[in-house]
């Protein structure tokens, strides 16, 4: 059933029917399967040690009393609500969990879930919050201790040329994203939002073969596309985690294009392939956390983060930006007003959308995004 | 040649209907009720009687905002946003900043010099110091929304209003009043904080003069003084600051055929 579609059809069923396709995978192959939060701990280091990563996504809008249990009704709405999915019951097919120190509700969400749910494996992996030299050292060690974990767990053994070639298999896919995002400088571009948003949460749950089958299906069949209506307003947007298309659906139901991103599950992960080099740490700690915009990580004073979204505005031609902000998300609501400033003396309009990760009420985002549509024109 | 414009808010509709020349011929303003796609009709209809007009004799129908959607004889919809933002400039072309106070909606909209939305913020997604929550704040003080105002401008000092949810706030009210409070200084404490809470959004967008204020909070005085206060600028209100979406939907409406005109 699930082979008989291709390109985007196929990752819009795998996007919709991730835990049955993770289950099935596991059934398959006998491994066990590792669930990760964030992007500081790699999966490739996931994949070399034998075991499937599966990147947990939260189910926005879903009901998250379960979780008030454990946690405080306040605080982060998407941590709630994977919090309240580990109590249901409905991530049972986890036998590990790592999740990165990225923030402190995530940290939070670590210590609760383990303690209130113990799982076979897990792991609290430390990322610094600052990049010094000091800092990238103890990221590379974290990034041993991490892999040491993972062999104890499966009983594996790691050697530098399996990391490479699971990161070579990456890098593959980073080059056939980047291809993709290329078709999204056309105007109008030939690869929506939405679609590269569902496709990119399909390959968190797809090994990296078959997610390249993917990418390469979907190369093909939207190049073949012939640009359709009217040049409409140009978005890029920033913000939190988007694990769930419906945001960028909103935008293009506004009337906009979404032609870039940077978000959490977004280019920021794939734009660039990972370092290969002698010591192959060292380049997955450049990747992973030196040059890794996310905004957690504290660079100091000056704007090395802001030029970089304005950079990707530059390059796909956007003609202003949508944040898009998880209600009490610290460490990109800090950014808001300095970043506000920046783009605006850049001439880049900018519009903010709180939400409680539940995309609700709908008409009161869509009118704020149209009107933003509407004053882009 | 007539066009309309119709705005369909939370708690009440309006319709301005443009003649020849792009003057207002005629406008009405009726509450929504619990059916906006009614309530759009009856406004339409009465509006049509009043001008001696039918639907046909309207070349070009915008209908604006929050039930916008619903309205089954526009030919396009525009946000509020763009709506308010027009009509504010066509009353007061000196306006850079219009804060709109609707029933259920805030928003500052910064305008630039041709009139053209550059920048906009809207309130949270609560009714916290709209038009809805004068009417909650009102009913508990035992007065009608123009009695609120009266109230206020009559007060001696002021109560802090800490709550600005409106089922909070409301108990805090009734709380105030049992503890024998004045109720002349409790609404002058509201007004404040509506100031207060709308202030904020001005900040974000930024003060730009002409500062011109729109929607039917507009009409209450006390607002607007407590606003002045706030933001220290002299704020103008329109003649009828209640129908500048509709108007501004109406402008469009016009641009819209003139543009089908000239095609």
């Amino acid at each position: 059933m699930i082979k008989a579609l291709h390109g985007l059809a196929r990752a819009e069923q795998i996007a919709a029917r991730r835990d049955e396709i993770v289950r099935d995978l596991k059934k398959e192959t006998g491994r066990p399967v590792i669930g990760y939060l964030c992007c500081f701990a790699p999966p490739e280091i996931i994949s070399a040690a034998g075991a499937i990563p599966y990147r947990i996504t939260g189910r926005p809008g879903d009901t998250m009393a379960e979780a008030d249990a454990y946690m405080e009704p306040y605080g982060c709405s998407y941590v709630r609500n994977i919090l309240a999915q580990a109590v249901k019951g409905r991530l049972d097919f986890l036998d590990g969990l790592v999740i990165s120190h990225s923030c402190d509700m995530i940290q939070r969400l670590y210590g609760i879930w383990t303690y209130y749910r113990p799982l076979p494996y897990s792991r609290l992996f430390n990322v610094p919050h600052q990049v010094s030299p000091w800092a990238q050292r103890f990221f590379k060690r974290e990034l041993v201790f991490f892999q040491e974990s993972l062999e104890q767990f499966t009983g594996a053994t790691v050697t530098p040329e399996d990391l490479s070639r699971a990161v070579a298999l990456s890098n593959r896919n980073r080059a056939l994203i980047r291809e993709l995002y290329r078709l999204r400088k056309e105007n109008p571009p030939l690869i929506k939002g939405s679609e590269m948003l569902t496709l990119l949460l399909a390959g968190g749950v797809l090994p990296a073969e078959e997610f390249a089958k993917l990418l390469a299906e979907t190369a093909a069949e939207v190049k073949n596309r012939t640009p359709a209506g009217p040049p409409a307003p140009r978005v890029l947007v920033w913000g939190s985690l988007l694990d769930d298309s419906t945001f960028y659906r909103l935008i293009e139901e506004a009337g906009g294009h979404v032609v870039a991103d940077d978000t959490c599950i977004g280019f920021r992960v794939w734009e660039k392939d990972i370092p290969l080099r002698d010591d192959i740490y060292e380049g997955l700690k450049d990747h992973y956390f030196l040059n890794f915009q996310c905004p957690r990580t504290d660079r100091g004073p000056g704007v090395r983060r802001f030029d970089y979204i304005l950079e990707r505005a530059r390059e796909y031609n956007a003609d202003g930006v949508v944040g898009y902000i998880i209600s009490f998300c610290d460490p990109h609501k800090f950014d808001y007003p300095d970043l506000r400033d920046f783009l605006r003396q850049s001439d880049l309009p900018v519009q903010l959308i709180d939400d409680n990760y539940s995309f609700t009420p709908a008409e009161a985002i869509k009118t704020r995004l149209q009107a933003f549509i509407e004053l882009l024109k | 040649m007539y066009v309309a414009g119709i705005d369909v808010g939370s708690l009440s509709a309006e319709v301005v209907i443009l003649d020849h020349g792009g003057r207002i011929l005629n406008y009405i303003i009726l509450p929504t009720g619990s059916n906006s796609k009614a309530a759009a009709e009856r406004a339409m209809e009465a509006s049509l009687q009043a001008a001696g007009l039918k639907l046909d004799d309207l070349k070009f129908i915008v209908a604006t905002g929050y039930g916008r959607i619903s309205i089954p004889f526009a030919h396009k919809r525009v946000t509020e946003i763009t709506c308010h933002g027009l009509g504010a400039f066509f009353l007061h072309p000196a306006s850079r900043t219009v804060i709109d106070i609707g029933g259920q909606d805030s928003k500052v909209i910064r305008l630039n010099d041709q009139g053209k939305v550059v920048d906009f913020a809207m309130n949270d997604k609560c009714a916290a110091g709209t038009g809805r929550f004068l009417e909650v704040m009102a009913q508990a003080l035992e007065v009608d929304l123009a009695g609120l105002a009266a109230l206020s401008e009559r007060a001696s000092c002021s109560i802090p209003i800490s709550s600005m949810c409106t089922v909070f706030a409301e108990s805090e009210v009734v709380s105030l009043i049992a503890t024998g409070q004045p109720r002349e200084d409790i609404a002058r404490g509201l007004h404040e904080a509506i100031a207060e809470r709308t202030a904020g959004l001005v900040y974000r967008v930024g003060l730009t003069e002409a500062v011109t204020m729109t929607g039917g909070v507009a009409k209450n005085s006390a607002v607007v003084h407590a606003l002045e206060a706030k933001l220290n600028v002299k704020i103008t209100v329109p003649f009828e600051p209640q129908i500048a979406g509709a108007l501004g939907a109406a402008l469009l409406a016009r641009e819209e055929r003139d543009k089908e005109a000239g095609a």
